[in-house]
């Protein structure tokens, strides 16, 4: 008993600074945004923050009130968001699996393919992202040039304003995500045992036969976790937007950071910024609690 | 031991709120010395306007032993920046501010009061200066440097094509047909679009040319809607769809929009006078001319902007904060850094007496400032810009996408003035 309680108290002790640092960087700011989502915080108020008016749960009711500017603008910045996942969650794990499987047989250079997969993920946001935004421009952008060469189009598309930004913002995020799906796909797939493979050949099973009844199987609890995971990033997306499409609000590109950004920091109403903050922890709260049950039921 | 956690946790919580609360600003020291803070926004390249800073700063240290600290903010942080020291009362004691920033940052209360008198007196300043340092009639900061938009044009296209600068807006409509013929689609002029902050200046500009006005006199209610408004943006869209302007300058910002003119690709662009040190720098060889902005069927109009110099409430050396405003606006320092250093306009009236104002293009500049119009100096300002220039790149965005008619700038215009008016309502 007294050794456990001594163990404890140095358990303690160790944890305490990562405990302190969680604090005043998490918890603290967290608990202040929340504060700041049930006051009329503006300019106006600003200096004097602390004694700004309180107004309960005004700013959510705001932020989802389709008759406000603020509450379209909000509402649709979700809609966005999900369509951009829906996008791009499928297309980057399609592609992720497909490379993984290709990458888990043995062949020469294995190694050093492996390695030049993973350049998408390693390179800096905002310069990938900046580079892609070349790459889409109107006038001397790659993609119109190809485009125009192959003769698919006769004069020069605009990429990234109106209805194709999102699909320019989409490729080159799937582009930019899916060699981390890939990395977390195929240490699962070393992890699945040869001799079930060699099993199921003896019983003389085609290729999509042992896809289907051992590598998609044995595989979905890595998959559960990385399609979660990407869920929650998903809807913290905000480099791809700001840097690609220079932070506009005001589009069917518009999603919750940026949006966050430009009530809370630009137009300076922090209490609606900090409201829509709110939600936006709550929904990666969501998912945040979907991982951990689905980890519990995989250990019973 | 979750007892001890929480204990500590709690305690921690209450020593971080008292330590923020005991910190009291302290009163302004009477006699002058210490350090102060200075930020300033890029206004001339890094190359020039850092040791010319740093030479400035040591000048005043001798003459009154204050030390000054500067720091080079970009337009882009900037905003965030002062809005944290203005909520924090740190970080800052004298800084600069866009001529529209001036009232919004006074309405924070966050910035010290200042009595015009004591820097010469309002007359001193060009008044469309004076006034966007005021909110309700009081004065929160110093007119620094003023700016204006005129028309850019290349000669050597204009020669070629055989058109000659517009002295009004049919006319400019004449002359990109000839360039547009000579030189072919989206060679005429360069225009800003949906990534440009500053994207309602060059709207504004035409607005007041076709007599509209953004809000009523006595700044109520939005007018920006009326007749003259909707016809001031459709001339603006018709540049692209004439063909005039490129179509991908949708995607464009001001600086692209620049450059395109700066780099010779296009004949004609509204510019500010700190362009000129661009084409210095970026392509001297530029065969260019300026002229006054084309007049509207109204007459004469431009769009006057500028940079104020401000002191923070919460400062602890207000008194040499003042002394350094003072210094910066002493007619040596005004002209160098106007018109070798960034090529802005004093907005100091005397300072135009000096020689080196005494050109043909300055005098343009001068001359066009005296008949420009400022936004409103309001509070929410902000608020309204933004609901303008987001309903604008609405616009941009339903032509780029095929969805232009006769009544999309009307809609987006009625749009932009109901949340205009909402905010007004919050002034």
């Amino acid at each position: 008993m007294v050794l456990n309680q001594r163990n404890n108290i140095t358990a303690f002790k160790f944890i305490l600074p990562a405990l302190l640092a969680m604090l005043f960087v998490h918890v603290i700011p967290i608990l202040t945004g929340m504060f700041i989502s049930f006051l009329d915080l503006d300019i106006k108020t600003l200096t004097q923050w602390l004694s700004a008016p309180f107004v309960g749960l005004r700013n959510y009711f705001d932020i989802f009130n389709s008759g406000m500017d603020v509450g379209r603008v909000f509402m649709r910045s979700l809609w966005n968001v999900v369509l951009y996942g829906l996008l791009t969650i499928p297309i980057g794990y399609v592609i992720a699996l497909a490379v993984a499987l290709l990458l888990n047989n043995k062949f020469p250079g294995r190694t050093i393919v492996r390695g030049l997969v993973l350049l998408p993920y390693i390179t800096p946001d905002s310069v990938m992202y900046n580079v892609w935004r070349f790459i889409f421009q109107a006038r001397i952008g790659l993609v119109n040039k190809l485009l125009l060469q192959i003769g698919l189009i006769q004069e020069p598309l605009i990429w990234l304003v109106g209805d194709r930004a999102m699909a320019s913002v989409v490729m080159a995020s799937v582009w930019k995500g899916w060699p981390f799906t890939c990395l977390i796909l195929l240490s699962g797939l070393q992890g699945i045992s040869a001799e079930l493979y060699e099993a199921a050949e003896i019983d003389g099973a085609s290729w999509w036969k042992k896809f289907r009844s051992i590598t998609w199987p044995m595989l979905w609890p890595v998959t559960r976790t990385s399609l979660i995971m990407s869920c929650i990033w998903n809807f913290h997306a905000f480099n791809q937007f700001y840097v690609m499409l220079g932070g506009d609000t005001s589009s069917s590109v518009a999603v919750p950071s940026l949006v966050i950004l430009r009530e809370a920091f630009t137009n300076l109403h922090y209490g609606l910024g900090s409201a829509m903050a709110v939600i936006m922890l709550l929904v990666v709260l969501l998912f945040t609690g979907f991982s951990i049950l689905s980890r519990k039921e995989e250990l019973h | 031991m979750k007892r001890i956690a929480i204990v500590l946790i709690l305690g921690l919580i209450a020593v971080g709120a008292f330590a923020g609360g005991s910190q009291e600003a302290a009163d302004s020291v009477d006699e002058l010395g210490g350090t102060i803070t200075f930020w300033v926004m890029p206004n001339a390249p890094d190359e020039t306007h850092m040791p010319w800073i740093e030479e400035k700063a040591a000048e005043f240290y001798e003459l009154t032993g204050v030390t000054v600290e500067y720091e080079i903010v970009g337009w882009g942080d900037a905003w965030t920046k002062i809005s944290t020291a203005v909520a924090t009362g740190e970080g800052v004691d004298v800084f600069q501010v866009g001529t529209t920033w001036n009232p919004q940052f006074a309405a924070t209360s966050g910035l010290e009061m200042i009595d015009i008198n004591e820097f010469g007196g309002k007359d001193a300043f060009m008044k469309a200066n004076y006034d966007s340092t005021t909110l309700d009639g009081t004065c929160y900061g110093v007119p620094w440097f003023a700016e204006t938009r005129v028309l850019f044009y290349n000669k050597d296209m204009f020669e070629k094509a055989g058109a000659t600068p517009p002295k009004t807006h049919e006319e400019l409509y004449a002359a990109a047909d000839k360039i547009i013929a000579e030189y072919g689609e989206g060679s005429a002029i360069a225009l800003a679009g949906t990534n440009a902050w500053d994207l309602i200046h060059n709207w504004a500009i035409i607005l007041w040319g076709n007599g509209g006005q953004m809000l009523d006199d006595s700044n109520e209610k939005a007018l920006l809607n009326s007749p003259e408004g909707v016809k001031a943006m459709q001339w603006y869209v018709d540049l692209v769809r004439n063909g005039y302007a490129a179509k991908a300058c949708a995607e464009y910002n001001q600086p692209q929009a620049d450059a395109a003119f700066i780099n010779g690709n296009v004949a004609m662009c509204y510019m500010g006078p700190w362009n000129i040190s661009n084409i210095e720098q970026e392509n001297p060889g530029l065969n260019y001319g300026i002229v006054e902005p084309p007049k509207g069927p109204k007459g004469e109009a431009s769009f006057s902007g500028g940079s104020n110099l401000v002191v923070l409430k919460e400062s602890r050396n207000k008194a040499a904060a003042k002394e350094w405003i003072k210094f910066l606006l002493e007619e040596d320092q005004i002209v160098e850094y106007t018109s070798s250093l960034s090529k802005m306009l004093p907005s100091k009236k005397d300072a135009y007496n000096n020689a080196a104002f005494d050109t043909d293009r300055w005098q343009l500049f001068k001359n066009v400032l005296s008949y420009s119009t400022a936004y409103a100096p309001l509070g929410v300002w902000g608020d309204i810009e933004n609901a303008i220039v987001t309903e604008f790149k609405g616009v941009l965005i339903d032509y780029i996408n095929g969805d232009y008619t006769d009544s999309t700038v009307k809609t987006h215009l009625d749009a932009a003035a109901s949340k205009v008016d909402s905010a007004l309502g919050k002034e």
